[in-house]
């Protein structure tokens, strides 16, 4: 697995431009190769780079593992670094409006190197807040450097630059809606996952229809949704006082909970049918009521796949969320739209990546939650 | 007794909160605008204007696409947002009206329409046409002496070296290119024109200038930053092919009637935007990438709308 990071990062990095330089935000840039931005005393950044080329044919030991998530890491702030130096030079003899972006290079090194230290993680088989710790550490690393300014060069920070306000409502309108969907789902899918348990028929008819509506298209979706809730928030008058509309945050969310009532409904059920008979049945035996069995015994055997489903929906809403920017939802979606329209390539990743580091988070919350609630005494 | 108490204070709080955001939210003009550069602009403008003049604003600016624009309007969601003259074709599907062609009867059209059936005001536009227009390479429109549709038409009859690049909505639908087409007597054959799948002038624009597949003509909009800045020459329209596309704002009759300065507010600095004007300020925002909030305050500033 190492083997083939190192030969795709090797290939990408090299192959492809590390930078590009336009003039404008318009116009294709030309190609900065990975070499024209190491030289000198920066050579010192490829260090990492070389440990991680290594890294394939150390033998197979912890400490190999440990040296390879080290280098992985240093490796992702070190690219950073000298991608947002290399930025900073050239802006001081370049007009303003020119722009450096980062290259196909970059992003080539930065995934290899990031997938070399899951990779290493998973080798030294590393608890869900070991990992969690590490991911912070490199996040912080990142984190200061931006801070500092030593980015601040680079064609994605501008935009950011040129749009803070807008960029901060966006995240908070895009985790409120994440929020403000997965809580309905919750509070409506865990019971009807209890019941469909229960009760084979149920079960049978819910499935196949919350199956159905996982395959319409997510924008078909939003569309069909605009008509019916105008008209509803047209005839009751204090519906649409509560903000209920044809368009924005109401059909997003109501489409996002139809979407996650899957994953929490059959994860509800997995999770329920995996509690073993004989723990049921030696709590009946020590004179448990109904209620008590269910709060002692049976919720908390079936809570890690519960959370797993947790997992599941909230990384599939936040994605979601995005396309929701369409029917006027806002979030970070518009931002990729508005970077799509524009065809601006680094506002569209100004959008983008903050999504992905968004379920990033949210994924590694989750599996933290679920390390807890599997080493509580049940 | 005591966490009834708590749990009292509670929901009155709440309670409290909740009618202050509504009673907010009952006097703040909520403004929102398209998902493109332009309606960042004007969007922009409008809060600028509003909030200067002492008006609580939301700002909803790049909701969506017209569509949902115009359903958000229709139905109080919104309550002001600047739209093109020339969509009160679509809206009141009238596009065989030949009243759409020329500026002043659109926007009478328009206003007269939305006033009477929907109590929408359109307050004064601006003097630009945001419509289709073809742009050529410089160098290809210097060398065959090309600066309007006539040359251009006649230039393709004579089988010039042409390749469109364009959207699958202005090659199809019958007020763009087919409308070109007809009025000034030429075809463009499959082989000469690039269609994309989306409306996006910016990537047809770039492919124009860098030529980018052999492409050397591109679809634009009367308006877009990218034409003043890159070496493209925008063939004229003399025998009025298209639809004219002018920029103004449209409002709730209700929000104007709360507060009629709006007008007084938003009249002169629409009526101050030209083609030329609106060009600059969109490449500011699109090719140099300042911050449209910025490029507007600076434009309002300069011209003495904002004090």
């Amino acid at each position: 697995m190492l083997l083939v990071l190192a030969c795709i990062g090797l290939a990408t990095g090299l192959g492809l431009a590390f930078l590009t330089h336009a003039p404008n935000r318009l116009v294709s840039g030309r190609p900065i190769p990975l070499t024209a931005v190491v030289g000198g005393a920066s050579l010192v950044a490829l260090l990492p780079g070389v440990a991680l080329l290594a890294g394939p044919f150390l033998p197979q030991r912890r400490s190999a593992h440990r040296l390879v998530a080290a280098a992985a890491a240093a490796f992702l702030v070190a690219l950073l670094w000298r991608a947002g130096a290399q930025a900073a030079a050239l802006a001081e003899i370049a007009p303003r409006a020119a722009r450096t972006s980062l290259g196909g290079g970059f992003w080539g090194l930065f995934i290899c190197a990031a997938l070399a230290l899951v990779d290493a993680e998973h080798r030294l088989r590393l608890r869900p807040s070991a990992r969690f710790i590490a991911g912070a550490a490199v996040a912080g690393a990142i984190l200061l450097l931006a801070g500092s300014g030593a980015l601040d060069q680079l064609a994605i920070v501008r935009e950011y630059a040129a749009r803070r306000s807008v960029f901060a409502d966006a995240v908070i309108r895009h985790v409120a809606i994440v929020f403000g969907a997965l809580v309905p789902t919750v509070l409506l899918g865990a019971p009807l996952g209890i019941l469909a348990q229960r009760r084979p028929a149920l079960r049978a008819a819910l499935f196949p229809a919350l199956n159905l509506v996982q395959t319409i298209p997510s924008i078909a979706l939003f569309g069909l949704l605009i008509a019916p809730l105008s008209a509803l928030a047209g005839y009751f008058p204090g519906l649409a006082a509560l903000g209920v509309a044809g368009v924005g945050v109401t059909p997003a969310v109501i489409a996002l909970v139809l979407y996650s009532l899957l994953p929490i409904v059959r994860n509800t059920a997995a999770g329920l049918d995996a509690v073993s008979a004989a723990s049921v049945e030696a709590a009946r035996g020590i004179g448990m009521r109904r209620g008590q069995i269910f709060r002692y015994v049976e919720m908390p055997l079936a809570l890690p796949v519960f959370l797993s489903g947790l997992r599941i929906a909230t990384v599939q809403a936040v994605g979601l969320v995005a396309v929701a920017a369409l029917i006027g939802a806002g979030g970070l979606g518009a931002i990729m739209f508005q970077g799509l329209f524009a065809d601006a390539l680094d506002l569209v990743l100004l959008g983008a990546v903050p999504i992905i580091l968004l379920a990033l988070a949210a994924d590694a919350l989750l599996d933290l939650a679920g390390e807890r609630g599997r080493r509580r005494p049940a | 007794m005591r966490v009834g108490l708590a749990r009292t204070m509670m929901a009155a709080a709440v309670a409290l909160a909740l009618t202050a955001a509504a009673a907010f939210a009952q006097d703040a003009v909520r403004v929102a605008s398209k998902i493109d550069t332009e309606g960042a602009l004007l969007g922009n403008m409008m809060l600028e204007m509003l909030e200067a003049g002492g008006i609580k604003t939301i700002n909803k600016l790049q909701l969506g696409p017209t569509n949902i624009l115009r359903s958000a309007i229709i139905a109080g969601e919104i309550d002001a947002y600047p739209e093109y003259t020339g969509n009160g074709a679509i809206f009141y599907s009238l596009q065989s009206d030949p009243a759409w062609q020329n500026a002043e009867r659109g926007y009478a059209r328009i206003k007269a329409l939305d006033g009477a059936r929907r109590n929408l005001v359109w307050l004064a536009p601006a003097p630009a046409d945001n419509s289709w227009v073809i742009a050529l390479r410089k160098d290809v429109a210097t060398e065959n002496k090309l600066a309007s549709m006539a040359d251009f038409a006649g230039w393709v009859r004579a089988g010039g070296a042409v390749r469109l690049a364009a959207s699958a909505e202005f090659v199809e639908s019958p007020a763009a290119l087919p409308a070109f087409e007809r009025a000034y007597d030429f075809t463009l054959r499959q082989s000469q024109v690039l269609t994309l799948a989306g409306g996006n002038t910016a990537v047809t624009i770039r492919a124009a200038a860098e030529g980018i597949s052999g492409v050397d003509a591109a679809m634009a909009y009367g308006t877009d930053g990218a034409l003043a800045v890159l070496d493209l020459v925008v063939l004229s329209d003399p025998k009025k092919a298209q639809v004219v596309y002018a920029p103004a704002p449209v409002l709730r009759g209700a929000v104007l009637d709360r507060y009629p300065q709006i007008k007084d507010a938003f009249d002169p600095v629409f009526k101050s935007l030209d083609q030329a004007t609106l060009r600059r300020l969109n490449a500011q925002i699109a090719v140099d990438g300042e911050a449209p909030r910025q490029v507007a305050h600076d434009y309002l500033k300069a011209r003495g709308f904002l004090k």
